[in-house]
């Protein structure tokens, strides 16, 4: 994809082309996005195998109740016809345990490029970060009225888009931990052993969904300019605004 | 795109900027549009390709990858961590393949195959598979599909529900069929009683039990290891000097079987079980003898064992062939 440096739009112009998402992030943010799709679907329909015949199935994560007195599910059976859930263990299965490795080398080579990079600076919360995003998300819930946009992202974002990061890295090890639980018992251990393991793993893929839901609703909130840069990694801003390029070329 | 040259500067610059920025978006759009059209084409390429054991031919090799992983980084060396007896719990009871009528303990022997020089052995025999098995109801006439079984003993942890499960037909519930791995007719081995068993030294083990279904209990188990049966009743060598790679397992009416690697049978934590929280196995636990290893998953975990043989081929496997893992390491 082609890029327009922004020395060489003339000085007359109100508007320029800011190079906001190198190549590299927006390949790794759309390939994880239908893997990380697959890796819930297929884990949902691996979980619906242990909140079948609830009454035996004490240690059910998604349900709320005690003993055989079942107050809540976050998944009823309505849920689960309605996806096509039931009896999908093993396409689950299936899916789970070979995109899991594209999950993983996905993730990996984000964090590397990011820190090889030097755009981990954009993600990483800093000091102000959360006083930013107190301000961001009370006043109100968009992105574009609230945010100083001073850099890359605002105090929210970096909170957010750092938490999702780590989010991963523990599905990863909370996963590892349910998958080998005798080979690498230490790390189940370390994680309050193989229930609390996957109660872990389990919640955290209902982080992932509600990351998902306030992620587009933002994106929905930020507009199609935002919106298009994540594919074509360019955005137009105003000239005075400060740039993000400038403050790249300022880690060197 | 026209140029007005009425208007300032800026506005004909930034109309520029806006087509440019309008031509990367159509460009990384277009690129993009194909990209998800190709990985979507992958995915869809994936799932409707033929199948091996029930999963399509990639995702199965990628199971068996992910045990050639599995087995190279770790060979079933850990131990699983063990608990105080107290934590043990009655297991509950799942899965009835192979269990669906009473076998008569007088009945029982375990048929081995595949021992080095059998023939020195008093237990040996030279055809296992004309050994019978009574039943106490029924005959062979009633062993099909019908649920005949009726528990001997008091049924802990609330039977009902399964029996009703297992006879509900309305889930697509699908049946493996015969085994591959079933011996032929005239297999000599030993036959050999639950004495000749109970002569080798007992452990005791309390390690949690983990079904592939997502549930985990920790039990109390003891018999004895697998690793000294090994000793006891040692694999033929073959030809080259190495031992078989595999051993099989089936129970008395062939109904469920499960193939393990040698390296598994040889993990100190494998034992071949009589007693479950210090009481004799039940029928539905797999009286008189049943596995348990904290390396695999239950399905792994064969109950009331009938045959055990020695092989270089790699054992069927009643649950592989319905889409799972044969490998199934913990």
């Amino acid at each position: 994809m082609s890029d327009l440096p922004p020395e060489r739009i003339s000085t007359a112009a109100t508007l320029r082309l800011e190079r906001k998402h190198p190549l590299a992030i927006r390949w790794m943010h759309w390939i994880n996005f239908p893997i990380l799709f697959l890796m819930i679907l297929s884990g949902i329909r691996i979980y619906w195998n242990d909140s079948d015949n609830d009454h035996l199935h004490a240690h059910a994560v998604y349900r709320v109740g005690v003993g055989s007195f079942t107050l809540f599910r976050i998944f009823p059976e309505s849920v689960w016809n309605a996806l096509h859930i039931p009896w999908h263990v093993t396409e689950g299965m299936g899916d789970h345990f070979f995109f899991m490795w594209l999950f993983a080398i996905n993730g990996v080579a984000y964090v590397l490029f990011t820190l090889l990079s030097g755009e981990w600076r954009f993600l990483v919360p800093t000091r102000g970060s959360l006083r930013e995003a107190g301000r961001i998300l009370f006043p109100s819930i968009t992105l574009r009225k609230a945010s100083p946009s001073i850099h890359k992202y605002n105090g929210a974002q970096r909170i957010a888009y750092s938490t999702v990061i780590l989010m991963g890295a523990g599905s990863l090890i909370t996963g590892l931990a349910i998958y080998k639980p005798t080979q690498l018992h230490y790390v189940t251990t370390l994680l309050g052993g193989y229930e609390w393991a996957r109660w872990e793993h389990f919640w955290l893929t209902i982080g992932f969904c509600l990351f998902f839901l306030v992620h587009v609703a933002q994106v929905a909130f930020a507009g199609w300019n935002n919106f298009q840069s994540m594919i074509s990694g360019v955005e137009i801003r105003p000239v005075g605004e400060p740039s993000i390029e400038q403050e790249r070329r300022s880690w060197r | 795109m026209s140029e007005n040259e009425s208007k300032p500067a800026s506005e004909s610059t930034d109309a520029r900027i806006r087509a440019a920025s309008r031509k990367q978006t159509r460009r990384s759009f277009t690129l993009a549009t194909l990209a998800a059209a190709a990985g979507y084409g992958l995915y869809r390429w994936i799932e409707a390709g033929p199948k091996i054991g029930m999963q399509p031919a990639a995702l199965r090799r990628a199971i068996q990858a992910n045990a050639a992983v599995s087995r190279a980084l770790f060979d079933e060396r850990a131990l699983a961590p063990t608990y105080p007896v107290e934590r043990a719990e009655h297991l509950r009871i799942n899965g009835l393949i192979g269990l669906k009528q009473a076998l008569l303990p007088e009945s029982w022997r375990l048929q081995v195959v595949g021992v080095a020089n059998e023939a020195s052995f008093p237990q040996y025999v030279p055809d296992v598979t004309t050994w019978k098995y009574a039943y106490s109801r029924g005959s062979e006439s009633t062993e099909g599909d019908h649920f005949t079984f009726i528990p001997p003993e008091p049924v802990i942890n609330r039977l009902d529900p399964i029996l009703a499960s297992s006879q509900d037909h309305s889930h697509p519930y699908e049946e493996a069929g015969q085994s591959k791995s079933a011996l032929p007719a005239g297999t000599p081995g030993l036959l050999l009683t639950l004495d000749d068993i109970a002569k080798l030294p007992t452990h005791e083990l309390v390690t949690e039990f983990k079904c592939v279904e997502g549930w985990s209990q920790i039990a109390q188990w003891s018999g004895i290891r697998m690793l000294d049966f090994l000793e006891a009743f040692p694999p033929a060598k073959k030809p080259d000097g190495t031992l078989p790679r595999y051993v099989y397992m089936e129970t008395p009416n062939g109904d469920y079987y499960v193939g393990y690697d040698m390296a598994v049978c040889r993990h100190p934590q494998t034992l071949l079980v009589t007693h479950m929280a210090g009481q004799p196995l039940t029928q539905l636990h797999g009286a008189p003898l049943r596995l348990h290893t904290p390396t695999k998953y239950g399905y792994k975990q064969i109950k009331r064992i009938g045959l055990i043989a020695y092989t270089d081929t790699k054992p069927d496997d009643y649950w592989t062939k319905l889409g799972y893992d044969w490998y199934a390491g913990l």
